[in-house]
């Protein structure tokens, strides 16, 4: 394992939990993970579908049936954690402390010397936009305060791997425009975020990988390009002030959409040449010629809708 | 041990800001007062019965907020969900109990100082004269309390807080009826018992000049038995749990 980039940050094999014993129901069976350093890798699925307790039995908040967590190397336990900065879903904290308290609270339990923290923690309530809050109570903080301070908590020891459950959520567009470009500074800065969220567009838009679970189990896994990416098909993009495109064109394209004179499908890659000469041809500006990709919300429906059979390990 | 320190600084710090170390403060302030005005106190009041009076009060007011806030503390923690951030730190099972417990204790310390400078501050006026001895009884006061927290602390990694409160209230009671139920030290189960009564030195000092320093050290000894053996249990319990 290495802390390098192109290094394994999180490894995890095998994971399975079982709640309410040996006839209980099974949350996770056989689930694993690897997220790269430096990468941000998006864990997806329905509710119910295993990923807190995924990210729990990582963190070390339950304990697996079965399975190998690591953490830059580090079987899970306090070592492995030191790395670690954690946004759980909906974080609730002490509500009678202040935010500073708590910010020295979580830099002093991984192992930061006081006047460091008190620096740190400044830094980061300036940067989640709660400068001048920190003297007030968590008590008097709104849910999307509470979230900002959660992210706060999350970096406060500057941790290598962040793990962040659901870090938009309760946010104002504003708030979840913020969170996404944290989560692309810090994969500028080399730290690896595992993400886990509903929000899909969130996911295609900062993650270069994702896993998906379903039932207990992995669904799918991958670069999220090789997943959207829809094999064989060239989307094409023109504009003209004809009312239909070339017959041979119309014989060839699928998933039409017209919005004035722009016209937007897709054609078989070995068909491109001959689309684009023949748009050419026709007096049609050709704005784009891209891979075909399917939206991660599409991918996740359709996938979400196969067999039970269908699901990989 | 940094990490006890600040696990405990803020337990300490949130449990200072409840209400219920103020409220139970000044409920024991007025009955303080009140005392010495007591019908039973006429001409030539025993200021040996203030001090067993004041300090039954200063026990039970030092219970109440021993139960409340050990009992509540951790099952609180789980349920609102906000141990999760902290136990996803470099932090050991053991080491969160023990500090929970830490800053309890010192919670318990500042409460019962303030409790006993309440009887002593109310002695003195009243009759004329401090009263030192009374510090003894309290610090054997907070002791007891603190061994109550340690057993809520450890009770409540695995219960609930309502059970934990009904569980203490029943050890306390069984605590300190030895005498009663086995008779004396000739008795083969005596040294088995689970008793708290070496912490009750109440008599001896409203009645007499207290206890000999080397009562004090064996109380201190019994003190961290007690401690040591229910924070072991604590941590042992809490490493086995999901949360």
């Amino acid at each position: 394992m290495s802390k390098t980039p192109g290094g394994i940050a999180i490894e995890i094999q095998g994971a399975a939990k079982r709640f309410g014993g040996s006839k209980g129901r099974v949350a996770v069976e056989d689930v694993g993970l690897k997220v790269t350093v430096g990468s941000v890798h998006g864990l997806l699925g329905p509710n119910g579908a295993g990923k807190t307790t995924t990210l729990k039995m990582l963190l070390g908040l339950v304990g697996p049936d079965a399975g190998e967590f690591r953490i830059l190397g580090e079987p899970n336990g306090p070592t492995a954690r030191a790395y670690v900065g954690f946004l759980p879903e909906q974080p609730y904290f002490p509500p009678l402390l202040t935010a500073l308290e708590l910010l020295t609270l979580h830099g002093r339990l991984s192992g930061m010397a006081s006047g460091d923290v008190a620096v740190r923690a400044r830094e980061l309530l300036d940067r989640v936009g709660l400068a001048g809050r920190e003297a007030e109570r968590l008590a008097k903080y709104s849910r999307g305060m509470l979230q900002r301070v959660g992210i706060a908590q999350a970096l406060v020891a500057s941790p290598e791997v962040v793990v962040l459950d659901e870090p938009a959520s309760g946010l104002d567009p504003v708030g979840q425009r913020d969170v996404r470009n944290l989560m692309m500074e810090l994969k500028d800065a080399g730290t690896t975020v595992l993400l886990s969220s509903h929000q899909l567009s969130e996911v295609e838009a900062v993650c270069d990988e994702v896993t998906i679970l379903n039932r207990g189990r992995v669904s799918a896994k991958g670069a999220i390009d090789d997943l959207l990416n829809v094999a064989g098909r060239t989307s094409v993009r023109a504009r003209g002030e004809a009312r239909s495109l070339p017959a041979e064109i119309q014989a060839l394209m699928e998933d039409v959409a017209v919005s004035g004179s722009v016209w937007v499908f897709s054609v078989p890659d070995s068909t491109v040449r001959t689309v684009v000469d023949l748009l050419d041809d026709s007096g049609w500006a050709i704005e784009s010629v891209l891979p075909k990709r399917q939206s991660l919300e599409e991918y996740f429906s359709r996938m979400l809708e196969r067999t039970e059979s269908e699901v990989v390990s | 041990m940094n990490r006890l320190i600040a696990l405990a600084a803020a337990v300490f710090s949130d449990a200072l800001r409840r209400r219920v170390l103020w409220v139970v403060a000044l409920f024991a302030l007025v009955l303080a007062a009140a005392i010495p005005s007591l019908p039973s106190y006429g001409e030539g009041v025993d200021d040996a019965v203030y001090r067993e009076i004041s300090l039954s009060l200063v026990y039970v007011a030092a219970m109440v907020v021993a139960l409340v806030l050990a009992a509540t503390r951790i099952p609180a923690e789980l349920e609102r969900r906000t141990a999760y951030t902290v136990l996803v730190r470099p932090v050991r099972r053991w080491e969160y109990v023990t500090g929970t417990w830490l800053g309890i204790a010192a919670t318990m310390a500042v409460a019962c100082a303030m409790f006993g400078a309440i009887v002593f501050a109310t002695g003195w006026v009243v009759y004329g004269a401090p009263m030192p001895v009374l510090w003894q009884a309290v610090a054997a006061i907070w002791m007891e309390a603190c061994v109550v927290a340690a057993l809520c602390v450890a009770a409540s990694t695995m219960l609930s807080a309502a059970t934990v409160a009904v569980l203490a209230l029943g050890f306390l009671f069984v605590a300190h009826v030895r005498a009663d139920l086995l008779g004396g030290p000739g008795n083969p189960l005596w040294r088995f018992y689970p008793s708290l009564d070496t912490f009750n030195i109440i008599a001896p000092v409203a009645h007499g000049s207290g206890v000999s320093a080397s009562y004090l050290l064996v109380m201190a000894l019994v003190f961290a038995a007690w401690v040591g053996l229910l924070m072991l249990a604590a941590g042992a319990a809490f490493s086995r749990r999901d949360v």
